[in-house]
C-alpha cells in the first residue's frame, strides 16, 4: 500500500491544471534539428501477486524458501536513447537500467540494449554495424520468423529488449506498377564467447538475409538464417489491408535439425534433433464504434506436446519429493535447466485475442482492453483486463490484472501465481 | 434582346455547374493548398471540453498523388514515430516497437478527432470525384463521393472560396450522409513560393461533443524527393530528411 501511495504522489506532481486559453502559436524554433538527441522514459511498476502454492512452478522456484500467499514486488526502470548524427553517419545507443525489489531482496541490472553506427551513403543503400534489434515478422503476440531476436512477451509485445551484434546492409528500390518497393537485406552475425553466444557455436560466423516487397498492396518478406553450429531457418510473412478497417497478416517458419530438450521416461535429459514448422495467422478489425479486435492463431512447431509437459511436471514432482526427503536438489536443478518449458509459450497450439476500446465515453487518451491467451492443447488460459490512460502529455498510467485459469497439469494452471495486479507509471522525456 | 440575354444569364447563375467543372475546381483547390511534392511542419492540438490540450508536432513530406510520410517531433512520448502512406497502404513505425506495422485509415495514431486519413491526407481529387456543384454567392459547394470504399469518408461537402479557390469548410460524412466531422479553414497566410493558403484548420465532430482538434501549418514549401523516401525501410530514418 505504501508503494501505491508513493507512486500516486509522484504521479500527481506531473498533473497540471487545465488551460482553457486558445493559443495557436507555432514557432519553428520549437523543433530546430539538433545533431545530438536524447530521450527515453522512467518507469515504476509495483506488482501484487497471489501465489499458487500447490503449483509445480511454485515448487520448482520456491522449494527452499516458502513464500506467503500474497507477494508484493516493485520494479523501477530507466530507458535512455542517445543519438548523434553527422553527415551520412548516425550513432545510436539505447541503455536500460532495472531495479527490482521482491521477497525482501533488491536486484539491479544495467544493459546496453542497442549501440550501433548507421551509414547512409545514399537513399538506396545503408549499412548498420553494432548491437541492434532485428525485428522480423508481422504478428502482434508472436513472431516465428524473428530469427535474430529475443522472444517477446505476448502480454507486453512492445517492451524494449536487448539486441544482437550484427553487420546489416539494406538496398532499397522503388518502382511504379504492382511491385512498389523491393528491399534486400544482408546480415552477418559473429558468434564468440561474449558476443551473440546463444546464437550457435563460438568463433563462427552466421549469415542471413531478407527480401521485402510491397507487391499488389501486400507486404511480403522472405528470410533465412544459417551458419555453422546453428539450425538453418527459412521464413515468409505477409500483411495486407483488406478494407479501411481490416488488416490480415501471417508468418511461416521452417527450422532444420533444431535441438529440443525433453524429459525421457527415466527422468533424464533427452536432446532430440528434428525439423519443425511454426506458423501464425492473424486479423485486426476496427468496428465503427472504435473497438479493435486482434485475433491470432499460433502453431509453435518447437513447442512441447501435452505428454512432454506432463513428463516435465513429473520430473518437478519427483525432484521436490527427493528434496523433501533427503535435501538433494539435483533433480530440481535439472528441471530448472529446462528453459524451454519456462518460455512465454512452451506448448504447441495457441489462440490470442485482444479487444481494445479506444477512448470510450468520450474520455480521450483512455484505452481499456481485454487480452486472453489460450493454450488450445490443454484448455488453460490467461485473462488480462487493462486500463491505459495518458492524463497529461508524456505521462502514461497503466493498470492491469492477470488471471491465470487452468486445472492441475495444464500450462496456466501450473504457473507459480494465479493472479497478478500491476500498476505502471511511465514518464517520457 | 438584352432582356433575353439577361434571362439566359440569370438561368446560368442558378443552374448547377457540371461535375466536370467541379472536378476542375477540386484539382485547382488541391494545387492551391500545396504543391504536388512538398515538405511541411505542422502542429496538431487536441482540445478537450475543459480546455486541456495535447500537442503534436509533425514534419511531413509528400510526393505526387499517392505518397506521404510524417515524422513526430513532439511530444517526447511520440518523438521518432513515423507514419507512411502509399496510396491506401498505411504503416506506423514506433521506435520502441522497432518495426513498421500496418494501420488502417480509420485508426488514429494521435487520439481525439483526427484519424490517420486526416494526418496523411492525399489530394482531394485523388480520392473523390464531384457529383454536383452548387454555385453560391461567393462560394461553390462541391458534393463529392469517394472513388473507392477504402477511404475514410464516403462523402465530402466542400465549400470553396471563389476568389482564392481555397476551402472554407468541409463536412465529412458516412455513406448514409451522417456527419462525422467538420473542418473549418482559417487564417489564410502567405508561406512563400506562391503558396497562399489557410494556416489553421479547426475540426469538430458530433461524435466527440465539445472536443476540438486544430492543425496549424508553420511552413510549407515545395521539395523534390526520391521515391525511396516513401518505403518501410526508410521509416526509421525520416529524421535525416530534416535540414
Amino acid at each position: 500500500m505504501k508503494y501505491l501511495t508513493c507512486f500516486l504522489l509522484i504521479g500527481s506532481l506531473f498533473i497540471r491544471p487545465a488551460n482553457a486559453q486558445e493559443d495557436y502559436s507555432f514557432d519553428l524554433s520549437e523543433i530546430e534539428k539538433k545533431a545530438f538527441q536524447f530521450g527515453g522514459y522512467l518507469e515504476a511498476r509495483p506488482v501484487f501477486s497471489l501465489l499458487d502454492r500447490e503449483s509445480r512452478f511454485y515448487s520448482l522456484i520456491y522449494y527452499d524458501s516458502e513464500q506467503k500467499k500474497k507477494a508484493m514486488e516493485c520494479n523501477f526502470k530507466a530507458l535512455l536513447d542517445l543519438s548523434y548524427e553527422r553527415g551520412i553517419a548516425k550513432a545510436q545507443i539505447r541503455l536500460n537500467a532495472d531495479l527490482n525489489h521482491s521477497h525482501s531482496d533488491w536486484s539491479q541490472d544495467f544493459d546496453l540494449y542497442e549501440g550501433y553506427l548507421s551509414l547512409k551513403p545514399s537513399l538506396h543503400f545503408h549499412i548498420d554495424i553494432g548491437k541492434k534489434r532485428l525485428k522480423w515478422g508481422k504478428g502482434y503476440a508472436w513472431n516465428p520468423v524473428a530469427f535474430i531476436d529475443n522472444p517477446k512477451n505476448p502480454f507486453d509485445p512492445d517492451l524494449a529488449l536487448e539486441g544482437f551484434t550484427v553487420i546489416s546492409a539494406d538496398y532499397i528500390k522503388s518502382f511504379s506498377g504492382k511491385l512498389r518497393t523491393l528491399t534486400l537485406t544482408g546480415i552477418l552475425i559473429p558468434v564468440f564467447k561474449d558476443v551473440n553466444s546463444q546464437l550457435g557455436r563460438h568463433n563462427t560466423l552466421n549469415y542471413g538475409g531478407k527480401v521485402y516487397s510491397l507487391l499488389f498492396d501486400t507486404d511480403i518478406d522472405l528470410m533465412f538464417l544459417t551458419g555453422p553450429g546453428i539450425s538453418s531457418r527459412y521464413g515468409i510473412d505477409f500483411s495486407r489491408n483488406i478494407t479501411s478497417n481490416i488488416e490480415i497478416h501471417g508468418e511461416g517458419a521452417y527450422r532444420t535439425e533444431y535441438s529440443k530438450r525433453v524429459v525421457d521416461d527415466e527422468s533424464a535429459l533427452d536432446q532430440k534433433k528434428r525439423d519443425g514448422c511454426s506458423y501464425l495467422l492473424g486479423i485486426r478489425y476496427l468496428t465503427k464504434s472504435n473497438t479493435t479486435f486482434f485475433l491470432e492463431y499460433y502453431r509453435n512447431g518447437r513447442g512441447y506436446t501435452q505428454k512432454e509437459m506432463e513428463d516435465y511436471y513429473s520430473l518437478i514432482d519427483s525432484g521436490y519429493d527427493m528434496y523433501l526427503m533427503s535435501g538433494i536438489e539435483d533433480e530440481l536443478d535439472l528441471a530448472s535447466s529446462f528453459t524451454g518449458f519456462r518460455t512465454f509459450s512452451p506448448a504447441i497450439n495457441y489462440l490470442f485475442l485482444r479487444i481494445l476500446q479506444k477512448e470510450p465515453f468520450n474520455i480521450v487518451y483512455f484505452n481499456p482492453s481485454l487480452t486472453s491467451i489460450c493454450n488450445l492443447g490443454d484448455g488453460s488460459f490467461s485473462l488480462v483486463p487493462e486500463l491505459l490512460y495518458t492524463p497529461v502529455t508524456d505521462l502514461e498510467l497503466r493498470a492491469r490484472a492477470m488471471f491465470l485459469v487452468g486445472n492441475r497439469g495444464t500450462e496456466f494452471g501450473e504457473k507459480q501465481n494465479n493472479f497478478r495486479l500491476e500498476l505502471r507509471i511511465r514518464y517520457y522525456f | 434582346m438584352d432582356r433575353i440575354f439577361g434571362i439566359c444569364l440569370a438561368l446560368l447563375m442558378v443552374v448547377p455547374l457540371s461535375a466536370q467543372d467541379g472536378n476542375d475546381i477540386l484539382k485547382k483547390l488541391d494545387r492551391n493548398l500545396s504543391p504536388e511534392s512538398f515538405e511541411s511542419y505542422r502542429k496538431l492540438i487536441n482540445i478537450e471540453p475543459n480546455g486541456r490540450r495535447k500537442e503534436f508536432v509533425l514534419f511531413t513530406v509528400k510526393k505526387g498523388a499517392d505518397k506521404v510520410a510524417a515524422l513526430f517531433l513532439a511530444p517526447d512520448s511520440e518523438k521518432g514515430r513515423s507514419t507512411l502512406r502509399l496510396d491506401e497502404n498505411m504503416w506506423l513505425y514506433i521506435p520502441n516497437v522497432g518495426r513498421p506495422i500496418r494501420v488502417t485509415s480509420m485508426q488514429s495514431v494521435v487520439g481525439g478527432v483526427f484519424n490517420n486519413a486526416d494526418i496523411l491526407r492525399l489530394d482531394y481529387a485523388e480520392e473523390y470525384f464531384v457529383e454536383k456543384t452548387e454555385d453560391l454567392e461567393t462560394e461553390w459547394l462541391l458534393h463529392t463521393k469517394a472513388k473507392t470504399n477504402s477511404v475514410a469518408y464516403d462523402h465530402l461537402r466542400i465549400w470553396v472560396d471563389k476568389d482564392r479557390i481555397l476551402p472554407k469548410k468541409i463536412e465529412c460524412m458516412t455513406e448514409a450522409f451522417m456527419l462525422i466531422k467538420t473542418i473549418h479553414f482559417k487564417e489564410v497566410k502567405d508561406f512563400g513560393g506562391g503558396i497562399v493558403r489557410p494556416s489553421v484548420m479547426e475540426t469538430d465532430s458530433p461524435l466527440h461533443e465539445g472536443y476540438k482538434s486544430v492543425m496549424i501549418f508553420a511552413s510549407i514549401a515545395g521539395r523534390e524527393l526520391k521515391d525511396e523516401v516513401f518505403t518501410l525501410t526508410f521509416m526509421p530514418n525520416m529524421e535525416t530528411l530534416r535540414k
